[in-house]
């Protein structure tokens, strides 16, 4: 069973997602009181969008080391501080009408098994809570939904060379939907699933 | 021009807004929340305190904030920095976000002008004001609300009475929408409110 820590954002925190079954025995960590042992302890590492990336790149160090050894990071968010050296800033999607915000699927993942693309394109018939543009994927990430319009990579998935692996979504936290009537309810519940099960490189 | 000072709790929307070219004229400085005890603020005229804010650091530069209002400053306090914990005269309570309000045809926003000769008011627009509410507050004796519920209670007063100085404070949370790229509302506000608060003749 992998640990998984989650760092504790500027509040905005879901408690259906952190009282999932799921969820049980993930340790939480405010951002701020981060330690290198806290690094050095886990397995995987949930990042939410409204975290201050200032104070989590001031760990980027220990975060790579993290992944060297092959631990699994999670982003949520704009990436605007260098939180994980080789990779790039965030890009705002051109282009916002409500076909241009539609989420189409690039390839599948583990994540999203059974989740509809329009449950991820509209909540309440509206548009756009997905994504608004992307965190650029590095050389060799898999593209996992993209932006109708303008083809903003709003997920991808990184095995690193170097080791770990990394699932960027560049927008609100995947379980943001954890509470929705949809088919999206079934992220949060998959993603933590996903981690617990571990990482083998390659498969 | 004022000189203002953005206070940044190192998010990527803190970071979009005080970088968005068509606002950054506006900020004569970035200043991240936990070095505010280490900065001099007395270069500044104003203090703007993005909304959704670690309260630890602004509870720790209560000082800080109350001496900047002595000399008879300005200190602009937006939502979800419990800012009742140190801003003189803050009472806010809490209420569930009306998110959906405006997919109801003809819906009514429940938000009213209290000072429609206020000349924020006048640069700004109710229009501007209009997204959604974090709850409300109930402004000070003397103070005078801008913007009010029609159930009862403030979303944006101005407040020269608790302090030497000058307190706006609101329970409206433009940075997080804009620095999303999201709610076109929280755009106009910001585009009206910062020329106004930078202009000289201000207040």
């Amino acid at each position: 069973m992998s640990a998984i820590l989650y760092v504790r954002p500027v509040g905005h925190e879901f408690p259906s997602f952190l009282a999932l079954p799921e969820a049980e025995g993930m340790r939480s960590c405010s951002v701020h009181e981060l330690k290198a042992a806290d690094f050095e302890q886990a397995d995987a590492i949930i990042v939410p969008s409204h975290v201050d990336q200032r104070a989590l790149a001031a760990h980027a160090e220990a975060l790579e080391v993290f992944l060297d050894r092959g631990g699994s990071l999670v982003f949520n968010g704009h990436l605007v501080y260098p939180v994980l050296r080789g990779l790039e800033c965030f890009v705002p999607a051109r282009g916002g009408r409500v076909e241009d915000l539609l989420v189409e699927r690039v390839a599948e993942h583990p994540v999203f098994e059974g989740v509809e693309l329009q449950d991820l394109s509209f909540r309440r018939g509206v548009a756009g809570f997905y994504g608004r543009g992307a965190n650029p994927p590095p050389p060799g990430a898999q593209v996992l939904h993209r932006l109708k319009g303008d083809g903003s990579p709003v997920d991808w998935y990184w095995e690193r060379p170097a080791g770990g692996r990394v699932l960027m979504h560049g927008g609100n936290p995947l379980w943001m939907y954890v509470d929705d009537p949809s088919s999206a309810a079934r992220i949060a519940p998959q993603l933590l699933r996903w981690l617990k099960a571990g990482f083998q490189p390659g498969v | 021009m004022k000189s203002i000072a953005f206070i940044d709790g190192g998010t990527y929307y803190h970071h979009a807004t005080y970088h968005d070219p068509e606002l950054a004229r506006y900020f004569a400085a970035s200043i991240y929340a936990p070095e505010l005890n280490d900065t001099d603020l007395a270069p500044f005229d104003c203090l703007y305190v993005a909304s959704r804010q670690e309260a630890e650091f602004l509870v720790r530069a209560k000082r800080s904030f109350d001496a900047f209002l002595a000399a008879g400053k300005t200190v602009v306090v937006m939502s979800d920095t419990c800012a009742e914990d140190w801003v003189p005269g803050v009472r806010w309570q809490p209420a569930p976000v009306n998110f959906w309000w405006w997919l109801t045809p003809g819906a009514d926003s429940g938000l009213r002008l209290a000072a429609p000769d206020h000349p924020l008011v006048q640069a700004v627009g109710l229009e501007a004001f209009t997204w959604h509410q974090h709850g409300y507050l109930l402004p000070p004796a003397g103070a005078v609300s801008l913007v009010d519920l029609a159930s009862g209670g403030s979303v944006f007063y101005e407040d020269r009475v608790s302090t030497p100085g000058r307190l706006l404070v609101s329970t409206l949370d433009p940075c997080y929408h804009h620095g999303s790229y999201f709610m076109p509302a929280t755009t106009r506000f910001l585009r009206g409110f910062l020329p106004w608060l930078a202009a000289d003749d201000a207040g």
